[in-house]
């Protein structure tokens, strides 16, 4: 992921890539709001991709059918593979995690599936040389901006449902089984089953970002989805704050926004923003935007708009 | 025959994965954190070791010491940045730490936060010293010892008896010592460590630098034969050292022989069936199926503490 970090053009590129990292950001959140760190949120997002790119490329499918199927696939595989794994304490979790996101890397690396197509050029995952020209944008005529478009309603649809879910029920059983294992189990709440719940939804938002991510760099290598990649979505998220699903990407936008496109910091990012994580960790372990926080902005704004409410009619008879 | 000296060459990379599995668990078991800058911090000391020897002329022999002193002073700030709350002594660490923020979520940050600095000592390091090869004092040897028609390579073996004989030098140290009994006592119950005198946080500090020193003994011993050090390196010793000290048995210090021998034998024969793409595959697979294994219910309530 170094070079896709890294590489960023400034402008479209920039923001592109800033929604999917804020994605998969929110992804790794989905897991950490269940309590359980996955430093394997990048499996998901190269699966996503490969689906995705397999379905534009070979199979003719359409970029909306493509990045569904890419989406349901991802629930899919992390459905199955959280079943067992979620049986596993948290940091035996979070190294099996990681162990199966290498895994899902080593396979890719190892696929080797050649297409021929009518202009006579071959299509498909070629090993380690990754996937190449994926054109489905440039054959379908989309522009950069249409994309860029495209990929910001995706995020705020995917923070709008995030948000709708936090005030639902589940929503708050989520968070109590994120909060304390023991309490929500005495409570009668299905841990197990609201973990599988969280984690496919996550797996089903990394494999959509990743199915966006491969159309807009219309080539893939596996070595894209190593572990960088996983460790700044938990990164992001651990910054930003673990309250609200606005904090994973106020942490993308704070690391790539401000420490990568301003390159202030050249070659020296990675030691700073290493700092950053864990000396705010230190302090602050659930980020900026911590549940604290967020109540007391709720007080006050609650607070702001009783006297608000108070002053009018005073006013009113005046 | 060739399956004979597969396995053979097999045994033989066990001893550096023992030697980088040994550290690991040590620090594990004073902490019940995986510490994740595990590889990072001797890679640091690694990457001192190469700007030393290259840049500042130091002859190989001074350079080895310094390495070690280097990673396990990594120890100390690994510990102040991202394990700061285990050594809260009016409880067991899970006890005091479940009344803030759950008891998941402490372990959750610990991971995070050493990640974090992993990243951080892996870009100095690499800011230390851009090249992508950097030379490391080499005291390997080529020459082959034959045993009937296996070859045998004797600067492995030795490799393979230093390891056996830290490990089991550790072993006897925490059983018969008194410092190791304390130690052991900490891992156990910091609670009732506490009560009994013991002082927690200064033990497991020294617990703490301990393994990272052992993880810059590893990484001397490891690079020693390489001859050169590259920014893989931390990665490269995490991967190893976490399968070798899983497959053992997290907190197991005599498992991380049996886990590292287990994972060499199998590595190269995966090494020959798939080639280097399955080699990898076979340490991540063979990590995860012990992971699997060893959280079945019956086992479940004997991990954690520190077994000899």
């Amino acid at each position: 992921m170094r070079d896709a970090l890294c590489a960023t053009e400034p402008g479209i590129g920039l923001v592109i890539q800033m929604v999917m990292l804020s994605l998969v950001a929110l992804s790794a959140w989905l897991v950490l709001r269940v309590g359980r760190i996955s430093l394997g949120q990048q499996a998901y997002f190269g699966l996503g991709a490969y689906t995705a790119a397999l379905l534009t490329t070979v199979s003719g499918w359409s970029l909306g059918e493509a990045l569904l199927a890419a989406t349901v696939c991802g629930a899919a595989c992390a459905l199955l593979l959280s079943w067992p794994l979620l049986r596993l304490p948290g940091l035996q979790y979070a190294v099996a995690t990681l162990a199966v996101a290498e895994l899902v890397r080593l396979g890719l690396s190892g696929w080797r599936y050649q297409v021929p197509q009518p202009n006579g050029s071959m299509a498909g995952p070629d090993g380690v040389h990754g996937f190449r020209d994926i054109r489905w944008l440039f054959d379908h005529q989309v522009g950069q901006t249409d994309y860029m478009v495209l990929a910001l309603l995706a995020l705020a649809c995917v923070v709008m449902a995030l948000l709708l879910l936090a005030r639902t029920r589940l929503g708050l059983a989520m968070q109590v089984v994120g909060h304390d294992e023991l309490l929500a189990d005495s409570q009668g709440l299905p841990v197990l089953r609201i973990r599988l719940l969280a984690t496919t939804l996550a797996g089903a938002v990394a494999a959509f970002a990743g199915g966006l991510y491969a159309h807009q760099l219309t080539y893939l290598e596996p070595a894209i989805f190593d572990p960088m990649l996983g460790i700044h979505a938990v990164g992001y998220s651990m910054l930003g704050g673990l309250a609200t699903p606005v904090g994973p990407l106020l942490g993308a936008a704070f690391d790539l926004g401000l420490l990568e496109a301003t390159r202030l910091f050249e070659g020296w990012r990675m030691v700073l923003f290493g700092t950053l994580v864990a000396v705010f960790l230190r302090w602050r372990p659930r980020g900026l935007l911590d549940e604290t926080l967020l109540q007391r902005a709720a007080e006050l704004w609650r607070g702001a708009r009783a006297r608000l409410l108070l002053s009018s009619p005073a006013s009113g008879q005046a | 025959m060739d399956f004979l000296q597969r396995t053979l060459d097999g045994l033989l990379e066990a001893g550096p994965y023992a030697l980088v599995g040994l550290g690991l668990t040590l620090g594990f078991g004073m902490l019940r954190r995986v510490n994740l800058a595990y590889g990072a911090g001797a890679m640091l000391g690694a990457y001192l070791g190469s700007w030393l020897h290259v840049r500042m002329g130091w002859p190989a022999l001074a350079v080895l010491p310094c390495v070690v002193l280097a990673a396990a002073l990594a120890g100390p700030y690994v510990q102040w940045l991202c394990f700061h709350d285990t050594d809260r002594s009016t409880g067991t660490p899970q006890r005091a730490s479940m009344t803030v923020s759950g008891a998941d979520t402490r372990e959750v940050v610990a991971l995070a936060s050493s990640f974090a600095v992993w990243m951080q000592l892996e870009q100095l390091c690499v800011n230390l010293l851009p090249r992508h090869l950097n030379p490391f004092p080499d005291f390997a040897s080529n020459s082959e010892w034959a045993l009937g028609p296996l070859g045998l390579r004797p600067d492995r073996l030795f490799m393979c008896a230093l390891a056996v004989l830290l490990v089991l030098w550790m072993t006897r140290w925490m059983q018969r010592s008194r410092t190791g009994l304390a130690l052991r006592a900490v891992a156990d119950h910091p609670l009732a460590a506490h009560l009994s005198g013991l002082q927690v946080p200064g033990l497991q500090r020294l617990g703490f630098v301990l393994a990272c020193g052992l993880s810059g003994v590893a990484a001397c011993a490891v690079l020693a034969l390489e001859g050169q050090v590259t920014p893989m390196f931390g990665m490269w010793m995490l991967m190893k050292g976490l399968a070798a000290a899983v497959i053992g048995g997290l907190g197991h210090l005599r498992g991380v022989l049996l886990g590292a021998a287990l994972l060499g034998a199998v590595e190269a024969h995966a090494q020959n069936l798939l080639g280097p793409l399955g080699r990898d595959a076979a340490t991540w697979g063979l990590l995860l199926l012990a992971l699997l294994w060893r959280a079945r219910p019956t086992l479940a309530n004997r991990s954690g503490g520190l077994h000899a």
